[in-house]
């Protein structure tokens, strides 16, 4: 038969050409050794798909600790800066590729846990809407503290999304790069739902502005947020050092002023102010935050932290880089104390010892997760002194 | 707080309206560009000599949650058809055996672009100004992810089900030893993250994307149907679903810079630099890949190259961006050229290095050889008899001591690697375009196998000074670079690659190559 086939026949179907195949195929397997990537060393006791799907996609040369591959770039940048280099950093580690989320999650699993979500959203919200929920929502807390300071928030949230694309870009192992590119979108999606129960209480509310205009303007012009603002820009903007920007954002930032902003204000309060609705999207929020905090303390707890070979030195830039970047955590939430001047106070829920102690449980929170791991000490009692001074 | 006279009015309204309503993506899209502002240091990271419009705007419009719903749904499918039917028949065992073989290449090479097309588009999401471009990026970043799992999966099942696992099951390791790759990582590695970004993203989506996924990705699904294959496209094809968004983004950012001064100085320069960059070896090692690596052929790779790059991208694609100023490549008429030819010249070379691959590769048959001689006339007089001596000099067999390497030693034909393609050439046995140019710079001698090169390292030396193999491996003998690098199967002697796939062959060891003391040598010392 002649071995140019044509009309989409196929070789898996056709009795001539499957036959003709089965007569090349050797009797028994050539190989023995089925798994893929059988020569890594797995975090758990056997390789696990995640790892076969994503360890050593990462094509770096040896020179940069974990890579397989040898010798120089093949194309450089303009005036020849190398594609990745091992100067992108501070930091320093033994074996770039060593990272893992810890909940094992390739791109597939990914995806599937957030359509869940969205197709949850979507049943919640028509629920939420169907049962005219929206009409204990106290008015106040749904037009000024909802419309313009959680679509204000709604900015710090897409200005550390975008904090992530030089850590895509630049960083040196591949669960490094994937772990990155998922908790941005993380963060946009936390805009995006953000905007999206804006635009859904614009549906219910005559009159209520989903129009980013006014929290844009609160976000960028506002003294509550100002703090926030400056840090957001200095991390997504003026930090080139990929393993900084993580750092700042997710070991310092997010788990102080975040937690605090989203689950001591906006969720926290929101009950008190009949408000159901935001707590369901925050949840989603806090959620991230979680899965987050898996992958960003195994890189530098478990990863850089306790490299053999560069641990030592690890902590030492952490604990410098908390030095800077605590004390400008600290102002943003001292100007996010301005907020609570523009609700209604309510006894033990949002009057100063309420504040504190919610105050008290992020940074005992942060110091227990965050700070302890690396041996970072900081005086919290005196940092929630600080912030309280915000106070109007 | 007073409750103002408008927030009551809105209040009382809520009595009467609950009627169940959602938000849909769009709506939320549709606020989108508005979620940047301006700052005194807002500025990439990553310089471009071309600035990208504020208000470019995506074609796709999709938000993170209802990105994850598409991409969802596409998974089920296709690891259901994988998981489910295509193992319930054994498919991964009713594959040609030589098109078993390719899979190790393709699936593993294309993995190495989409890994890097992540770090790429990472830096287009930094350097695009406007939301709804970064937003188009950031889809990709994800795609590129879902892309690199699944060129993995596709290894890792022909690995857990098929044949021959070796290859399949160490690719990522065993990739570097032989002479594709550094070419493999000029195109999809370093071409898509190492430069202007804007000419990453020419690299990428203009020219990588909108041109040679078309063959690679969708050509190839017939090529692997027809060898038994059905993994590969239900993989590939939902792959392809992705890469029409990367087209759109690459689409996108030749929009965003159109309005600017340096697009009409510089653009056409940069598309010309990035497709003779992208075919100089995708347009050999595909061809090769799809005839010299299946036993079943669909066309001669000349006509699906016309079709998919020299019509399809050439004529159409670059015809729509024609009222931004882009022009078809000057490049495109000699590449043109090189479809005939090179991937033949590519696949000698190749066999006579065949032990430094991951894969096995065979001769062709009588049956191939006559269909060869049918669509490039002439192709026996320049190649066929060459593979007949190569056969009598028994160079399928581990007792005949025969290297193919070795013909081209005895009968003065040096193959050199040009410096910016990394793809070898033997200027002296070709019948393609392949010419010798050697340049000196630094102490050190460049090989060039054609003028688009040699003008792209002129302009910018510095941007190209990676080593080739024959440099790396100068004096050193030819089982101690396989060893190096992990080209052993699990038994600790027998080569993954083979010269052969006939299943009553024997198989090579390393002592059958030890025993030939093959020493590398680099060929510009020659000169």
């Amino acid at each position: 038969m002649s071995i140019e086939v044509s009309g989409g026949r196929r070789g898996l179907t056709d009795p001539v050409l499957a036959a003709e195949i089965m007569a090349a195929i050797p009797d028994q397997p050539l190989e023995t050794q089925r798994k893929m990537n059988y020569f890594m060393t797995p975090r758990g006791k056997r390789i696990n798909e995640y790892e076969v799907l994503c360890c050593y996609s990462q094509p770096t040369p040896d020179w940069i600790p974990g890579g397989l591959d040898w010798g120089d770039w093949t194309q450089k940048f303009h005036g020849g800066r190398p594609s990745w280099s091992n100067e992108s950093t501070e930091m320093r580690s033994s074996d770039w590729l060593k990272h893992r989320d810890p909940a094992f999650r390739w791109h597939a699993l990914y995806v599937k846990d957030k359509a869940e979500e969205w197709r949850y959203t979507d049943r919640f919200l028509k629920a939420y809407s169907a049962d005219g929920h929206v009409r204990s929502m106290d008015p106040v807390w749904r037009d000024e503290v909802l419309g313009d300071y959680l679509g204000a928030f709604g900015f710090s949230e897409y200005g550390l999304f975008n904090s992530h694309s030089s850590v895509v870009r630049d960083c040196l192992g591949d669960t490094l790069r994937m772990s990155s590119a998922m908790i941005g979108l993380d963060k946009v999606d936390n805009a995006q739902m953000i905007q999206m129960e804006r635009t859904f209480l614009a549906k219910l509310v005559p009159g209520f502005p989903e129009a980013t205009d006014i929290p844009k303007n609160e976000w960028t012009k506002g003294v509550i947020f100002k703090g926030s603002r400056e840090v957001v820009q200095q991390i997504w903007q003026e930090t080139y050092d990929w393993n900084e920007i993580l750092f700042s954002g997710h070991m310092i930032y997010d788990p102080l002023f975040g937690q605090f902003v989203r689950r001591e204000f906006f969720s926290r309060l929101s009950s008190y102010y009949g408000d159901t609705l935001t707590p369901f999207f925050i949840n989603q929020m806090q959620l991230y935050f979680s899965q987050t905090k898996g992958i960003t303390t195994d890189m530098f707890h478990t990863c850089l932290a306790a490299d053999e070979q560069f641990g030592a030195y690890n902590i030492r830039l952490m604990h410098t880089w908390a030095d800077k970047w605590l004390p400008r955590t600290i102002t943003a939430l001292k100007d996010f104390m301005g907020i609570f001047a523009k609700i209604p106070e309510i006894k033990g829920v949002s009057d100063k010892p309420a504040i504190e102690a919610a105050l008290n449980r992020v940074f005992d929170d942060w110091k227990h997760d965050f700070a302890d791991p690396i041996g970072y000490k900081a005086d919290t009692a005196a940092l929630v002194k600080t912030v309280l001074s915000g106070l109007k | 707080m007073a409750i103002s006279a408008a927030t009551k009015a809105a209040t009382d309204a809520l009595a009467v309206n609950r009627a169940p309503v959602s938000v849909g993506a769009q709506e939320v899209h549709r606020w989108m560009q508005s979620f940047t502002w301006d700052f005194e240091k807002n500025r990439t990271k990553y310089s471009t000599k071309y600035k990208m419009a504020n208000d470019t705007k995506e074609q796709f419009k999709l938000i993170a949650k209802e990105y994850a719903r598409m991409e969802s749904v596409k998974d089920e499918r296709q690891f259901g058809s994988l998981q489910d039917v295509l193992t319930r028949v054994d498919a991964a065992n009713r594959v040609h055996p030589k098109w078993n073989e390719s899979m190790k290449v393709i699936s593993n090479f294309l993995e190495v672009g989409e890994y890097n097309a992540i770090a790429g588009t990472g830096m287009l999401w930094d350097s695009a100004t406007a939301p709804e471009q970064k937003n188009g990026y950031l889809g990709q970043v994800l795609d590129e992810i879902r892309h690199t799992n699944q060129c993995g999966y596709v290894n890792y099942y022909f690995a857990k089900q098929g044949q021959d696992a070796a290859g399949h099951n160490d690719a990522r390791r065993t990739r570097a030893i032989g002479p594709l790759w550094k070419g493999m990582k000029r195109v999809f590695s370093d071409g898509f993250i190492s430069g202007d970004a804007v000419e990453c993203s020419i690299n990428l989506q203009l020219v990588g994307e909108a041109c040679f996924t078309n063959p690679l990705i969708v050509a190839v699904t017939e090529w692997a149907c027809a060898n038994g294959d059905e993994m590969t496209p239900t993989v590939f094809l939902s792959i392809e679903t992705d890469e029409l968004r990367h087209m759109a983004n690459g689409y996108q950012t030749v929009v965003s810079i159109a309005n600017d001064a340096a697009a009409s100085k510089y653009l056409n320069t940069d598309l010309n630099n990035a497709f003779w960059t992208q075919q100089k070896y995708f347009t050999p090692v595909l061809g090769m890949m799809f005839e010299y690596g299946s036993h079943f052929k669909v066309e001669p790779w000349v006509k699906t190259w016309n079709r998919w790059v020299y019509e399809d991208w050439g004529g159409i694609w670059i015809g729509r961006l024609g009222k931004y100023g882009v022009q078809s490549p000057a490049s495109l008429r000699d590449a043109k050229k090189d479809a005939y030819w090179a991937h033949h010249d590519l696949f000698l070379l190749a066999y006579a290095l065949w032990p430094t691959g991951f894969f096995r590769l065979s001769l062709p048959t009588a049956q191939e050889a006559e269909w060869y001689e049918a669509n490039y006339p002439g192709w026996y007089d320049m190649y066929g008899k060459v593979y007949d001596e190569w056969r009598a000099r028994g160079c399928e067999d581990p007792n005949s001591g025969f290297l193919p390497l070795q013909w081209f030693i005895e009968n003065n034909h040096p193959i050199y690697i040009d410096r910016v393609s990394q793809v070898p050439f033997c200027p002296s046995y070709c019948k393609g375009a392949s010419t010798l140019r050697v340049l000196e710079f630094n102490g050190k001698k460049h090989s060039f196998s054609d003028q688009w090169g040699e003008r792209m390292w002129l302009s910018e030396p510095e941007r190209y000074e990676c080593q080739n193999i024959f440099e790396q491996y100068e004096g050193r003998e030819l089982s101690e670079v396989i060893a190096e690098g992990h080209g052993l199967r699990s038994d600790g002697k027998t080569l993954i690659s083979q010269p052969h796939t006939n299943k009553d062959g024997k198989l090579w060891t390393l002592d059958d190559i030890k025993k030939i003391n093959c020493v590398f040598s680099d060929p510009l010392k020659a000169l």
